[in-house]
Parts: C-alpha cells; sequence; structure tokens
C-alpha cells in the first residue's frame, strides 16, 4: 500500500510540476504579450496633440476607386484615452459632418455625430461599433484608439513581415461588443511599431488584413504611419487611408474638443 | 438690426475670403388628386444655396442663403439669410453675433423644445427647416456644462402655403394682417437661456425662452371673409431634455410647459431609438425609434414608429420609413424616403406620404382631416457646386 501510495504521490508532484510549468509559460507569454502591446502603446506617448488630413479610397473587387476626404484632430488625455475629432470633406453632401470621440481605457468611449444641415449635436450610442466606417472597410472600432486595457494578450512567435522582424501576439477585445474574437498584430522589434493586424470576426473568421506603411519620425519621437490599408477577404473589397499634413503641437486646448466646438466645424 | 447686421457681415466677409461652395436643388411633387381647393397635382421648384464658411481658429465667418422659386405657389418663394455670423471666441467665452440657426433637443419625429428659429412650413410639413434669426448668443463651456445665453434680434413670421399650394389648413391665411401682443409687433427683443451637460450615460439640458412665440394661434379676420389671421403672442416657455444611453438603446424625452397663450399648457415627445448593426449577417444597419406625443391642447396622442435602414455602401443608400398613428381618431399616416448619392456631386431622393383614409367620423379630433386629399410622391435632386 505504501509503495503505491508512494508512487502516487510522485505521480501527483509530478502533475503538479507539469500543471505549473504550463501555467508559468502560459503566463510567460500572457505576460510578453501585455509588454510588447504597452512598449508599442508608448509610442505614442508625449505626443501632446496632432492634426493631419486623411484621404480615404475605397477599391471595389473591379478596381474601380472612390475618395472621401476628412479632417482629423487629436489630443492626448495622459490619464485616460485621447480625444480626437473628424470632420468630413468630401463627399459633398456630407461636407461638416463631424465625429468627436473621448476614448477610455475600459469604460466604453464617448461619441457624438454633428450634422450641419440640422445644426444638430447627437450622441451616439458608441457600442454600435462594429459597422463600417463611411461605407469604408474599415469599422468605428478600427478608427478607435486601441488601448492596452481593451485586449487580453498572449504571446505567440516571432515573424518576418514586410522584410523586417516582428513579434507576433494575439490580443483578444474584452468588450463583448467587439465586432473581432481576436487579432494577431505584428509588432516590429526594432521599434515595437505595429505593422499588420489580421482580424478574425465573430465565427473566427479571418474577415480583413490591416497593414500599416510608411511611417515617419516626427519630433524625433513620433511615429506616424502614413498609409494604412484594410483588405477584407470577404467581399474582396479594400480601403486605403493616407495621411498628409501631419502636424503636432498645435496647441490644443479641450474647449477645442467639445461639443461646443463640435457646432462650430461648420 | 436686420440690416445693420447684414451690413456689418458683409463687411467683415470682405476682409476674410472663405470658401465658397452652394447646393442646387430641384424638388417635384406629384400629388394623386387635385386639392380640397383645387389646388393642381403637379408642384416643381428650383432652389439655391451659396454658402461661405471661413475658420480663423479663434475667429469665424459663415453665410448661407437660401432661395426657392415655385412653379404654383408663389407664397411658397423664398429668400431668406439662414446663416451671416461672426463667432469670436474667447479664452473664457465664445461670442456669436449675426444671424443663423440653432437647434435645441433629443428627440427624433417631434421637437418640442426647439425654439430659437421659426418654422419654414412651405418647404415640408415636418418642421424641419427653419428660417435665420438674428442673434448675439454668448457661450460659457465649464466643468458644469454648457450654458448659450442668446439675445434674439427681432421676430420671423412663420411662412404658410398660399392658395395655390398643397398641404394647408382649408382656410387661407392672410399673413399681412398677423396681430402681434407685444407693442413692439415684429422688432421686440427676445431672450433665451440654455444648460446642457451630460453626466456618464446621462444627458440632460434646461432652457427658458421669453418672448414672441414662433408658433402662432389663429382668429377669424375681420377684413376678410373665409381667412384666419396669425396671432404672435408673448410667452414664456421652460423646456427639458434629457437622454439615457443604455447599451445600443437611447432612451429620450422632451417636455415644455409654455404660458401666455390662454391657460399654461404641458406638451411632451418621449420614446426610444435602438439600433441594431450589422442585421442578418450584412453590412445593412436598422434603426428603431418609437416616439409617443402629448399636448394639453390636443385630444389625441399620435405615436410614431420609424425605421432607418442604412445600406452603408459607398452611395450611403438609406431607406426610411414612418407610421403615424393616431389612435382615438383611428388615423394612420405613413411616409417612405429612399436616397442615395450620385457620382460625388449629387443626392437623390424619392419621398412617397400617404395620408390614412380620414373620411369616418368617430367623433374625434383628426389630425389630417385637411390634407386627405394630399398624397403625394416626390423626387428630389441635389448638386453640390
Amino acid at each position: 500500500m505504501k509503495v503505491l501510495s508512494n508512487l502516487m504521490d510522485k505521480q501527483f508532484i509530478v502533475l503538479t510540476i507539469c500543471i505549473t510549468l504550463i501555467c508559468i509559460s502560459g503566463n510567460l507569454s500572457a505576460n510578453k504579450g501585455l509588454e510588447i502591446a504597452i512598449l508599442s502603446d508608448k509610442n505614442n506617448d508625449g505626443f501632446v496633440d496632432s492634426s493631419s488630413t486623411m484621404t480615404m479610397n475605397l477599391i471595389n473587387k473591379r478596381g474601380d476607386v472612390v475618395t472621401r476626404k476628412l479632417r482629423f484632430k487629436r489630443l492626448e488625455v495622459p490619464a485616460d484615452g485621447d480625444k480626437s475629432i473628424a470632420i468630413f470633406e468630401s463627399p459633398r453632401d456630407v461636407k461638416g459632418v463631424a465625429i468627436l470621440s473621448y476614448a477610455h481605457k475600459v469604460e466604453a468611449d464617448d461619441q457624438w455625430l454633428y450634422l450641419p444641415a440640422l445644426k444638430r449635436v447627437k450622441r451616439i450610442a458608441s457600442k454600435n461599433k462594429s459597422g463600417p466606417f463611411l461605407g469604408s472597410e474599415f469599422s468605428f472600432e478600427d478608427f478607435s484608439f486601441q488601448e492596452v486595457e481593451k485586449y487580453d494578450y498572449v504571446y505567440l512567435k516571432e515573424d518576418i513581415c514586410l522584410d523586417i522582424l516582428c513579434y507576433v501576439i494575439e490580443r483578444k477585445p474584452l468588450d463583448p461588443y467587439s465586432g473581432y474574437t481576436k487579432q494577431l498584430v505584428w509588432i516590429d522589434k526594432k521599434n515595437y511599431l505595429v505593422q499588420k493586424i489580421h482580424h478574425f470576426d465573430r465565427k473566427s473568421f479571418h474577415l480583413k488584413t490591416q497593414l500599416f506603411k510608411d511611417y515617419r519620425k516626427y519630433e524625433g519621437f513620433f511615429w506616424q504611419p502614413h498609409e494604412i490599408e484594410m483588405i477584407n477577404h470577404q467581399n474582396g473589397k479594400k480601403s486605403i487611408l493616407i495621411f498628409d499634413n501631419v502636424k503636432l503641437k498645435n496647441g490644443f486646448t479641450d474647449r477645442d474638443f467639445s461639443q461646443g466646438s463640435l457646432k462650430r466645424s461648420r | 438690426m436686420l440690416k445693420s447686421i447684414l451690413m456689418i457681415s458683409i463687411l467683415s466677409s470682405q476682409l476674410i475670403v472663405g470658401e465658397i461652395i452652394g447646393e442646387l436643388s430641384f424638388d417635384n411633387r406629384y400629388f394623386f388628386d387635385i386639392g380640397l381647393q383645387e389646388q393642381k397635382k403637379n408642384h416643381t421648384s428650383f432652389s439655391f444655396s451659396p454658402e461661405i464658411f471661413k475658420d480663423d481658429s479663434n475667429r469665424i465667418f459663415h453665410f448661407k442663403a437660401k432661395l426657392r422659386k415655385d412653379s404654383e405657389d408663389s407664397r411658397r418663394n423664398l429668400n431668406d439669410i439662414q446663416e451671416l455670423y461672426l463667432i469670436n471666441i474667447f479664452e473664457d467665452k465664445e461670442i456669436k453675433f449675426g444671424v443663423s440657426k440653432e437647434f435645441w433637443g433629443v428627440t427624433e419625429t417631434s421637437h418640442r423644445v426647439d425654439i430659437i428659429n421659426q418654422t419654414d412650413f412651405t418647404e415640408g410639413f415636418d418642421g424641419e427647416e427653419k428660417l435665420g434669426q438674428p442673434m448675439i448668443k454668448i457661450s460659457l463651456e465649464r466643468q458644469w456644462g454648457l450654458l448659450d445665453i442668446y439675445t434674439l434680434l427681432g421676430f420671423r413670421e412663420r411662412n404658410f402655403s398660399g392658395i395655390k399650394g398643397r398641404l394647408r389648413l382649408p382656410i387661407p391665411i392672410s399673413e399681412k394682417d398677423s396681430h402681434y401682443s407685444s407693442s413692439s409687433k415684429n422688432k421686440r427683443t427676445d431672450f433665451a437661456i440654455r444648460w446642457s451637460n451630460y453626466y456618464d450615460n446621462f444627458d440632460l439640458a434646461i432652457s427658458h425662452f421669453s418672448g414672441t412665440s414662433r408658433e402662432p394661434r389663429f382668429l377669424q379676420s375681420v377684413n376678410k371673409v373665409n381667412a384666419l389671421v396669425p396671432i404672435y403672442e408673448v410667452i414664456d416657455q421652460t423646456g427639458l431634455e434629457i437622454q439615457y444611453l443604455l447599451d445600443s438603446l437611447a432612451i429620450k424625452g422632451e417636455i415644455i410647459s409654455r404660458s401666455g397663450q390662454g391657460e399654461r399648457f404641458t406638451a411632451a415627445t418621449y420614446g426610444f431609438e435602438y439600433t441594431q448593426v450589422g442585421v442578418v449577417q450584412t453590412r445593412i444597419d436598422l434603426g428603431w425609434v418609437v416616439e409617443f406625443n402629448h399636448d394639453d391642447r390636443l385630444e389625441s396622442s399620435p405615436f410614431v414608429l420609424g425605421t432607418r435602414l442604412s445600406f452603408n455602401d459607398i452611395y450611403d443608400s438609406q431607406i426610411l420609413s414612418g407610421f403615424i398613428v393616431n389612435d382615438r381618431s383611428k388615423e394612420l399616416g405613413f411616409l417612405l424616403e429612399a436616397s442615395r448619392r450620385v457620382g460625388e456631386c449629387c443626392l437623390l431622393s424619392l419621398e412617397g406620404v400617404y395620408f390614412g383614409d380620414t373620411d369616418e367620423d368617430n367623433g374625434q379630433q383628426k389630425l389630417f382631416q385637411a390634407f386627405k386629399e394630399d398624397d403625394f410622391l416626390r423626387i428630389e435632386f441635389i448638386y453640390y457646386l
């Protein structure tokens, strides 16, 4: 009996060690995933504010292109998510329409829509963020700032993407209203910049691939991708977002991102 | 006063050259029947809206006019300055001076609280189109919310369709004989104030207006047989707007209390709006609006059920539908509107409106009695310059 119990003890110990090891390695990869995400997010620290113009090219399966133009302003909010305002320039029928967003680290973002024809500011239920933005392959969610706290992370591997060495991490949105079940994110080892994201829809189908190109450095530390491409594998369409006239430290204040300021956008 | 504002604004506009744009629109309404007062079936109108906008970061200039010409009803012709103002932004406040439009409210189908601008009743019967109002507006935005203080310089009369126009009351309205309870008539300076703020998912606004009512009452004309005269009385109106966001559901309500037009009365619109994103595994969003109405002055309390299908395509295609149900009189009205962008320059919309049969008399006050022959189809084409 004693022999048997010894044997069981040993087996139990071995089992415990195994479980512990799995847990540790699991924890390690979660920690490493989170660490990479934090380092990548740090790239954005201290930019204070930024302004840019955005051109969005919507390309269908046949290659036909339609263009949308926007103006974009962003204000860093140190203890919380950033504030931003996007003002539509074209097509003409939506000129002057503006979206004001207050991103938050954990809770849902606040969003307001300004309709110049009615002179009306309308609060949007920002839970509805999985829908397309301006008829593009980007969703509202893809446009909002991806705060570190909004995901769970697992480190997967190293991989080559666009000729550079990258970490690959998997992140799962904690928000039940997200349109995605998971995302694979390629972050380069040198500068910790997001290079590529694979988006998986609610059925865990690889729905979209997002590519970040033409990173340029501002003020010696702030990296801005000048081209973001979103390819939808389900419908064969893609949208390309081009940033121009990027300018940091415009001297924006909270007043430039208030509901009152929204009414001044046209 | 209006003239001096005009002069100042035109002078300022010459100093700053802004972006110049415009809209040309063609509008054709086809009514299925000859009107109750023998009005014609087909009504066409053209409108032109030039616009200048200039933003110098702490100074904004905006000009927008609306000119409309109607084929049948000369009362539907319009020359209106919708916007002609300067905004100066200071450290702690913002001052708007000139003609402008200001919207107050949260509900979708009826706007109880909204009172700064006069309604252009000839444009559409939904009351969404407004006329420019001369004003000085001071805005303070602080931690405790947004406070807007308005001094409204002079008054714009409501415009009504003429004898040849459709969607009107059976008795013509004699605008020339308008009566005012204030001795200053349409020159009276009115005041308004509105405070608004949001707390997490809760939005709140409280407002007060003291001045000439935008909505007139009517009296039988003494000069003309069979004509109504609008009476513009001085009123005090307090309004409350609330909205609560619960996930994808917006619960909202507007209530006013008004004195100065006979007995003090209360009127309210309340309901909810809900949006389903990506219905049946597509890109299409489906929005629902249900709103109830109450008005002390009316026996009936109609409710509205509306839906909005947004296709989220490159044309921004949309289909709106709305039912208005007046339970007591057994009336039902229906509206269907489809719109889409055409190319990059233009917008096309088609609209159909049906007023349910109102011949049956059950002794209840009717809402659409005057419109019973006014079912119509409308096509609108807008070209953006």
